[in-house]
């Protein structure tokens, strides 16, 4: 499963960063319009989040696969301030796991909380920071790795 | 000289909050000021404001005798000062022949932790109150000195170098009796 495209999303629903693999490709639009759709069930799932199910960790940041497409598989991840992160991946035979797809996201989370303490960066600001950049990379090389797990 | 007997200081404060202050600091002296080269002066002068104050703080913690030298001074500021304040040690390096110029190397910066410095602000010398810091604490002890950066990790270099460069001896500041 390798990851295709990033977004982080925030807690007024307007988006702050997308990138995909390959920025010149046409395809760019429709991840938008993937990403854009898949907001309705993060939303759906983060309400529920507030009351949590017994057996759940009510830490639990990670939402899951929200839904999959004929091509691609989108998972999302809230933190506590509501600040989403939406993964798109390749849908592929393989089964993709779930703790593979949490590890993604603690990176992401953790790269999205450094490139935050920038002092010239205001929150709500689209995300232009070289470092975060340089994490999304990491990220898709990353899932690129899970791929040759079954 | 010094307050003798004072007791260590145990309080400490987080390393990210220290940066994030200074970060939040310089944001705001970035938005006041139109230039970088006026924010970069403003950052000079709070250092030297607060060099010449903590100079005091520093005798009084460490009980460092008088330095016979420049290069003694060097060593004192590096390994006591920097190490007492910023919790580094940098490297003194790169002394010019007549021994009255040497660069500090520091390969890691406590103040820029977080920080990118945006395109449109490349003039700004984010940690330039290090060199008014130095500046003032020297000038207290009768060191007249002209502290410049020559790179800044900020800026794409590997490490942050500061040049020091000794200007002359205050000899007039000395308190009659002190000697």
């Amino acid at each position: 499963m390798a990851a295709v495209c990033v977004a982080v999303i925030s807690k007024q629903n307007f988006p702050l960063y997308l990138r995909s693999v390959n920025p010149q490709n046409e395809a760019d639009l429709q991840f938008q319009y993937l990403v854009h759709a898949s907001i309705d069930v993060v939303e759906e799932k983060v309400s529920t989040l507030g009351t949590p199910k017994a057996g759940q960790d009510p830490r639990e940041h990670y939402l899951g696969l929200l839904y999959p497409s004929e091509q691609y598989k989108v998972y999302g991840y809230a933190t506590n301030t509501r600040v989403k992160f939406i993964l798109v991946v390749e849908n592929t035979t393989s089964q993709s796991r779930d703790t593979e797809m949490k590890m993604l996201f603690k990176n992401l989370h953790v790269a999205y909380a450094d490139m935050l303490c920038n002092p010239f960066y205001t929150p709500g600001q689209k995300i232009t920071s070289r470092t975060f950049n340089n994490a999304v990379s990491s990220i898709f090389q990353m899932s690129k790795g899970f791929t040759s797990k079954e | 000289m010094s307050r003798q007997g004072r007791p260590q200081d145990t309080r400490k404060v987080s390393g990210e909050l220290f940066s994030l202050t200074y970060g939040a600091l310089v944001a705001q002296l970035v938005r006041d000021y139109e230039k970088d080269e006026e924010v970069n002066q403003q950052l000079d002068k709070m250092g030297y404001n607060i060099g010449v104050r903590l100079i005091e703080d520093f005798f009084a913690r460490s009980q460092q005798g008088r330095c016979h030298d420049f290069a003694q001074a060097a060593d004192v500021l590096t390994k006591v000062g920097f190490k007492m304040f910023l919790g580094v040690v940098p490297t003194v390096a790169n002394w010019s022949a007549k021994g009255d110029e040497f660069s500090l190397i520091l390969d890691q910066n406590p103040l820029v932790d977080f920080v990118e410095l945006p395109e449109t602000h490349q003039g700004l010398l984010y940690s330039n109150i290090i060199c008014g810091v130095i500046r003032g604490a020297l000038e207290m002890v009768q060191l007249e000195v002209k502290v410049w950066f020559v790179q800044d990790q900020l800026r794409g270099s590997d490490s942050t170098e500061i040049r020091v460069k000794f200007l002359k001896k205050l000899e007039d500041a000395v308190p009659a009796g002190e000697d």
